[in-house]
């Protein structure tokens, strides 16, 4: 690794996009047990951009409403505000990586459908194996990946001699930080902390391929880290690095996860997956 | 015509046509051709037995293994194709680094499919399987032709 070409990184990390101020204002009314409906709407009533995008993802499949949702209101009544929230939150991160991303050679919208994936799974393992997580483990699960946006460029420009590390059969984010001296998940967890985005979601960003690195083993890491193996099994978002990536044993055990319920997961966020992405993305 | 697989779908198609399946991790890509009446099919199935979720199963086959393949013969058969000259080749069943029994579901897809193959006295004429590569490939329905493309390299199989 080369300290200038670390020092352009972080460079880019400083000029990386920043999340549409009613994100944040919509996270911390997620953590706020007391929240009512009418905040919500609030934050909602100054950006009618993400409301067009709501009510799109609101009527999708995925939720299976029985009546098409016109406003916001209705929405909360029939979701709930909190799920309102993460379909935000959703719709923002959108905006920010429905792109393409060199270097890991996955096409417009493929790293937007990966975390959809993850954040499905994620959902999906959360209630079949009864976990208890915050809220904001599945807007974090959206944004795991983030740092590829930053660090497309410089892996596209080493690709050739990455290829050939990954050889020895390491994880890929070991080849990212034998090459640059860090990886895309702590990249990640700086643009969330440029955010201002909680400590939680930080941290599962952060150590998303290493949840036996975090300080200390977390429900909401160990979930997401499973989720997101499982996704780049089923060739969700997967890139150019394929499956370079080690799943960690002592995470699944500590998440009472079997072969069985990755299967079972895997058969059923497939479809909600494709459905949820495909509400954002159609026509946005 | 192109046609594009997506994750859990299957496609079939004769002369002039190429199917596109993109990004095999773990799932397995099986392609069938008969030269003589040039007619074929690609099946990207996730998982390997029907039974996790056979509700899935009903409402489509093509997401398992089990209940796939069979489906991709019998489609062929439909179209004019033999047995006795069909053409066979596997591609995927790729796994994470290290060797957790949990996260096998690559190697199980290549075992129901070999199993299968195995009844029913059929042979892998080709296979360029296992590994931590994401794998895409195109085939070519015109000459029965398979090409693997993995970190920007391409190959015939």
């Amino acid at each position: 690794m080369n300290q200038k070409e670390l020092n352009l990184i972080l460079d880019d990390v400083k000029s990386f996009p920043s999340m549409p101020a009613a994100a944040l204002k919509l996270l911390s009314l997620l953590k706020d047990e007391n929240a009512a409906t009418g905040q919500v709407e609030q934050v909602l009533r100054y950006e009618p951009g993400l409301t067009a995008n709501i009510l799109k993802m609101t009527n999708s499949a995925y939720f299976g409403l029985p009546t098409k949702i016109g406003s916001i209101r209705q929405a909360i009544l029939l979701l709930g505000w909190k799920k309102l929230i993460q379909i935000v939150l959703t719709s923002c991160v959108s905006a920010i990586i429905d792109k393409p991303v060199q270097g890991y050679d996955l096409p417009a919208g493929d790293l937007w459908r990966h975390s959809v994936a993850v954040s499905v799974a994620t959902e999906t393992l959360v209630k079949l194996l009864k976990l208890s997580v915050p809220d904001e483990v599945f807007t974090a699960a959206l944004l795991h990946d983030i740092g590829k946006m930053v660090l497309g460029r410089y892996v596209e420009a080493d690709i050739l001699q990455m290829d050939q590390e990954s050889l020895n059969d390491v994880s890929f984010e070991q080849v990212e930080r034998s090459m640059f001296g860090i990886d895309h998940a702590e990249i990640g967890a700086k643009i969330l902390k440029r955010w201002s985005f909680p400590p939680t979601m930080i941290s599962i960003v952060r150590w998303h391929h290493e949840p036996d690195a975090a300080p200390k083993p977390n429900t909401a890491i160990d979930v997401v880290h499973a989720a997101d193996v499982l996704c780049l099994m089923a060739g969700i978002g997967t890139g150019r690095e394929g499956l370079q990536y080690q799943p960690s044993e002592a995470a699944s055990t500590r998440l009472g996860l079997t072969q069985k319920h990755i299967e079972i997961v895997a058969s059923q966020m497939l479809q909600w997956a494709s459905e949820l992405a495909a509400s954002v993305q159609s026509g946005s | 015509m192109n046609h594009v697989v997506l994750v859990g779908d299957m496609k079939t198609g004769c002369k002039g046509d190429m199917i596109v399946t993109h990004a095999l991790g773990s799932c397995l890509g099986l392609m069938v051709y008969d030269p003589g009446a040039r007619v074929g099919g690609l099946l990207h199935a996730m998982l390997p037995l029907s039974k996790i979720n056979p509700q899935k199963a009903e409402e489509n086959p093509y997401m398992f293994v089990d209940t796939g393949v069979p489906d991709l013969f019998k489609t062929l058969y439909d179209l004019g194709a033999q047995k006795s000259r069909m053409v066979v080749k596997a591609a995927g069943c790729g796994q994470p680094l290290g060797n957790s029994e949990m996260f096998k579901i690559g190697e199980r897809n290549y075992t129901v499919l070999k199993k299968l193959l195995w009844k029913n006295n059929i042979l892998l004429e080709a296979e360029d399987v296992g590994g931590t590569a994401s794998r895409t490939v195109y085939f070519d329905l015109s000459t029965g032709q398979v090409v693997i493309s993995s970190k920007g390299v391409k190959r015939e199989l």
